[in-house]
């Protein structure tokens, strides 16, 4: 289980990886995490809905309502342009981020 | 399924938050909660179980909130900017006032509607431009005639010189040439002629004036050395006419001063038209010599087109400089014309720069008083008041627009009544239309346009149709203001200084005419539009009874679209009917001899060079021989004929008064009377010792009666004899002697006067209308124009006439070849021309209302189809139901008529001074245009009654 700094700090990144390659909607984004991290990450709808909300602010994401017949209408939400420019940077700080914490995490074989 | 949104709504709280906003969240968070429970019952959990899971998902709500809050607030900045540039942008893009685009649409769209019904188009534009088009005819007549500017520089320092007096003065002889205003007789008088005395005098004060342009009469002259004899008139004008108004030359120069000396060559000016039309526009005129009245005369240049005359109308062929006078003139004009009491020069000046007319009237009237009442033989007393004015020449000349001004203002009249009634008719056809468009209106009007947005586009069919109609106006007012014109210069003995032209004024009234039309008719429709019930119509509820509410409203204004049509018809019927009556009237008066079978006609015989007593037994030869034509009666001549050119007058004193009498005068020679049929009441008819008395001497200016002191015998008519010898047998008195009067009064003539040798029925002279004037006839056997009496069409006699002249030897042209009824006709040429050109309009008048009545008859039958189908359903007959539509076309025609006939009894007031023996409130013309109208009426009703008949009940009443 990976601690919470480093989740919240990530969670964004992981948002918007997800929204890379389609629109989703909500909870269906924190369920995704879930199974892509194996259950290690896991995301609450009151902690994911407030990202969504932020990355919408920074116009990162867009959302939208969709409604289908029978169902109650859900928001989906997309990657925007200056989503995808801003992930492909974090991507690479990500890279970096890991393999310095790595270094640091490795027991030092002096 | 517990209420996931109702859960949220009371655990969530963000403060600050727009409703819409929160709602928003609240919806996203409930449909994931919903989503969650939804997951846990699947997975196997109990409702309880699954609930508790979902409800775990927030753990912390007061956590949310914040995150979300401090999110919000950053969202709300970025909305609200958002929100407000598309708000901008739709606001421009929708704009507060963009006209061009609105209007470009407006008129797409009415094109398309126009389009759509073809039929109503093209009646309702041909409608427009027969109004528009008989409107613009007239204002380019009156463009012509009243409007357009004098064609002289700087118009506004040109003044006429016109005299006034509260008693006429006592000039020996004044001319006049229909130039200005005059008035003779007795009580106030004014005039623009006056003495070459004056002329001198004035012409000293050149502190006041820079220039003068002063003219006179123009003599009609055989003009010979181009071509065969021919006819040209020439006016005389001083040497610095021309120089003085600004006029230019188009072809070589116009007259000079040194022109105009005694000793300068003969020289002329010719009018530019009649250089195009006599000697085909050739500029090698210039310097070639005609000859007037075998005198040869040099042309020097000729002027400016524009430039056709100064007294508008008054058109002349030539102009030359007065000291050829002098030569021109055969002995019947001496030299008494420098007289002081011969009043016969126009007086035109130009005010010199900085010289205002106030300070110029002043002078010149001291000076023209001085001259009348401080003169070595007075003319007027000093009570007489007798004074200058100076007139701006643009009003002051009034020439030929005098007489054309009244009926221009009455025929203006007339087609703007024609054109209400043309806006009443299409406004009719528009508001029946208008019900086929409700259902279209309603429809955009319930999408969310403006009541406003329709009316405009409304508005803008209209004008579109109107504007449509008054471009094809114009092309139809272009043709039939030159017909017109046409007209009237055929039918008038001078020639029209007026050329029709579509110019600026002209088209900015067309222009302002369809503009206000489109709206006038336009706004009925227009207003309906706007106050349309919407729902009603949406649902297309049937007219059940007939016409249904709305239904109602519609007719009524249709109803009183064609009542006012019809009242209009009638007032425009009304002066119609007036003027032809008039007409009538003028054309069977009795003028005091018989006009019937006359035929006149002059011969000028001074190109012969007959002077004195030859010329005089030239004339009795020609009498001879013409009276021996086969079908000629009797032949005489007189000076001029009557009824043809004005008239002259002469001043004389009665015994023991000291005032001046005015009086007729017409100098006529052996023959006149027998052969006018103007019978002799008493006394005796000339003899041959009353001509030859009468005569001038050899080479003198005096006649033989100044020589031997006798008065000239005269002939007086029945009004001289009232007025002046009331209840005596005038025979053998004598009148105006003692005073050195008569015809002939110059110094050294003696002059004595008159004695009454016979008394004569009254006869009309100068012209029809006014009571024959007191009228003295003298002997005078020296010419003038012909007169025979015929036994049947006199036109037949020419040709023996001109065979007779022939032979005479002498190379003579026949001149003003007319009969009798032909010059009274010229003279009554206003009368006809108002009756012919009112007819017409009444009679268009009448066909638009009853194509209205129609129109209107029509619709109604057709909306009425189902009420009729009822009726013929219940027992009604055919013949019930073509009363019922014909009677509803008549009460309207009635109603109208009654309107009508209320309206006219006031407008003809206008017509007054132009009526002849018949009043405005003629209950004969009254009536008879009514019936005319009824029986037009009766027939335009007839059309859709008989269609209301032929209803079949059964398909009306399942018509919807």
């Amino acid at each position: 289980m990976f601690n919470r700094e480093l989740k919240k700090g990530s969670a964004e990144f992981l948002v918007l990886s997800l929204l890379e390659a389609r629109p989703r909607h909500g909870y269906d984004i924190g369920k995704r995490i879930e199974a892509r991290s194996k259950g290690r990450i896991q995301f609450r709808i009151g902690s994911l809905y407030p990202i969504l909300c932020r990355l919408e602010d920074r116009s990162l994401i867009a959302g939208r309502w969709v409604e289908r017949t029978g169902e109650r209408r859900r928001r989906y939400y997309r990657l925007t342009a200056a989503g995808r420019k801003f992930l492909a940077a974090q991507r690479g700080t990500w890279g970096e981020f890991v393999l310095t914490i790595n270094r640091i995490v490795r027991p030092d074989h002096a | 399924m517990p209420d996931w949104a109702q859960y949220v709504r009371q655990n969530l709280g963000v403060p600050r938050v727009q409703p819409e906003r929160e709602a928003e969240m609240v919806e996203e968070l409930a449909g994931q909660l919903e989503q969650a429970y939804a997951e846990a019952i699947e997975r196997g959990m109990s409702p309880a179980q699954a609930e508790t899971a979902a409800r775990q998902h927030v753990a912390d709500w007061a956590a949310l909130a914040t995150e979300v809050g401090r999110s919000e607030r950053g969202r709300e900045s970025t909305l609200s900017t958002l929100q407000r540039e598309a708000e901008d942008r739709d606001a421009a893009r929708r704009g507060a006032f963009s006209p061009l685009t609105d209007l470009r649409q407006d008129l797409r769209y009415a094109f398309r509607v126009l389009a759509k019904s073809r039929g109503l188009t093209i009646v309702a534009v041909l409608t427009m431009a027969l109004g528009i088009g008989a409107n613009t005819a007239i204002f380019s007549l009156l463009d012509a005639v009243m409007l357009r500017s004098l064609p002289v520089s700087r118009p506004q320092e040109v003044v006429l010189l016109q005299w006034t007096a509260l008693r006429h003065p006592a000039y020996q002889s004044v001319v006049a040439y229909g130039d200005c205003e005059m008035k003779g007789g007795t009580g106030p008088a004014t005039g623009c002629t006056l003495s070459k005395a004056f002329l001198e005098q004035v012409r000293a004060k050149t502190d006041l004036f820079s220039g003068f342009a002063t003219f006179s009469y123009s003599r009609p002259m055989i003009l010979s050395g181009n071509g065969p004899a021919s006819r040209a008139t020439a006016q005389y004008v001083s040497g610095d006419y021309f120089g003085t108004l600004g006029v230019r030359a188009a072809v070589g120069r116009l007259l000079l001063p040194a022109d105009d000396t005694p000793q300068a060559p003969a020289v002329a000016v010719l009018n530019y038209g009649y250089w195009q039309g006599t000697f085909g526009g050739d500029p090698a005129v210039v310097g070639r010599t005609i000859h007037l009245q075998d005198l040869p005369f040099t042309i020097v240049g000729v002027a400016e087109p524009s430039f056709v005359s100064l007294t508008p109308g008054n058109a002349d062929d030539m102009w030359i400089p007065f000291a050829q006078r002098g030569r021109l003139e055969p002995v019947k004009y001496p030299e008494r014309l420098e007289e002081a009491g011969s009043w016969w020069l126009v007086i035109v000046a130009r005010l010199r720069p900085g010289v205002s007319r106030a300070q110029a009237e002043g002078a010149v009237s001291q000076l023209f008083f001085n001259h009348l009442v401080h003169a070595p033989k007075p003319l007027a007393k000093a009570e007489d008041a007798p004074a200058i004015r100076l007139l701006p020449v643009q009003t002051g000349l009034t020439g030929y627009r005098r007489e054309l001004s009244k009926p221009l203002n009455v025929l203006m009249v007339a087609v703007a009544i024609l054109l209400l009634i043309a806006c009443a008719n299409v406004a009719g056809l528009l508001l029946a239309r208008a019900k086929g468009r409700e259902k279209e209106i309603a429809v955009r009007l319930a999408l969310g346009a403006s009541r406003g947005r329709i009316a405009r586009q409304l508005l803008t069919e209209s004008l579109s149709i109107s504007v449509a109609g008054g471009v094809l106006g114009i092309a139809m007012a272009f043709w039939s203001a030159r017909a017109l014109l046409i007209f009237l210069t055929s039918t008038n003995p001078r020639a029209l200084g007026f050329s029709v032209r579509i110019d600026l004024p002209v088209l900015a009234f067309t222009a302002c005419a369809s503009m206000l039309t489109g709206v006038l008719f336009g706004l009925a429709p227009a207003l309906r539009s706007m106050h349309l019930d919407l729902l009603p119509t949406l649902k297309e509820e049937p007219n059940l009874s007939g016409p249904g509410a709305a239904g109602r409203g519609r007719w009524k204004s249709g109803a009183v679209l064609v009542v006012g049509q019809v009242a209009l018809t009638i007032v425009v019927l009304m002066g119609a009917g007036l003027m032809v009556r008039t007409l009538r009237n003028l054309r069977s008066l009795d003028p005091g001899f018989q006009p019937a079978n006359v035929l006149t006609f002059g011969v000028d015989p001074t190109l012969t060079g007959l002077r004195g007593d030859r010329l005089g037994q030239f004339y009795r030869e020609m009498r001879g021989r013409f009276s021996e034509i086969p079908g000629v009666l009797s032949a005489g001549y007189s000076d001029i004929a009557l009824l043809s050119n004005g008239n002259w007058m002469i001043g004389f004193h009665l015994e023991g008064r000291s005032e001046v009498q005015m009086a007729d005068q017409l100098a006529v020679g052996p023959g006149f009377f027998a052969t006018m049929g103007m019978p002799i009441l008493a006394g005796r008819e000339f003899a041959a010792a009353d001509y030859s008395e009468a005569a001038w001497e050899p080479g003198g200016p005096c006649r033989n009666t100044d020589r031997t002191n006798t008065p000239m015998a005269a002939i007086v008519n029945e009004s001289f004899v009232r007025t002046f010898f009331p209840k005596t047998n005038p025979v053998g008195l004598r009148f105006g002697s003692g005073h050195g009067e008569g015809p002939d009064a110059t110094e050294g003539c003696a002059s004595p006067g008159w004695e009454i040798i016979g008394v004569t029925r009254d006869a009309k002279y100068g012209d029809l209308r006014t009571e024959v004037h007191p009228t003295i006839y003298e002997p005078d056997g020296s010419g003038g124009i012909f007169e025979l009496r015929t036994t049947g069409d006199p036109r037949a006699a020419i040709a023996a006439v001109r065979g007779v002249v022939e032979r005479s030897g002498y190379d003579l042209p026949l001149y003003e070849v007319k009969t009798q009824t032909q010059i009274i006709d010229e003279l009554l040429f206003q009368e006809r021309l108002l009756a012919r050109l009112s007819t017409f309009f009444g009679l268009l008048a009448l066909l638009l209302a009853s194509v209205g009545l129609y129109g209107l008859l029509s619709y109604e039958v057709t909306q009425g189809t189902r009420e009729v189908g009822i009726r013929m359903a219940l027992g009604a007959q055919r013949g019930d139901v073509l009363r019922r539509v014909v009677s509803r076309g008549i009460a309207l025609v009635g109603a109208g008529a009654v309107l009508g006939a209320a309206t006219s009894l006031g407008v003809a007031r206008f017509l007054g001074s132009m009526l002849f023996e018949v009043k405005p409130s003629d209950p004969f013309t009254l009536a008879g245009v009514v019936l005319l109208f009824l029986l037009v009426a009766l027939i335009a009703c007839y059309i859709p009654a008989r269609r209301a008949t032929r209803v079949d009940p059964l398909v009306s009443l399942r018509y919807e």
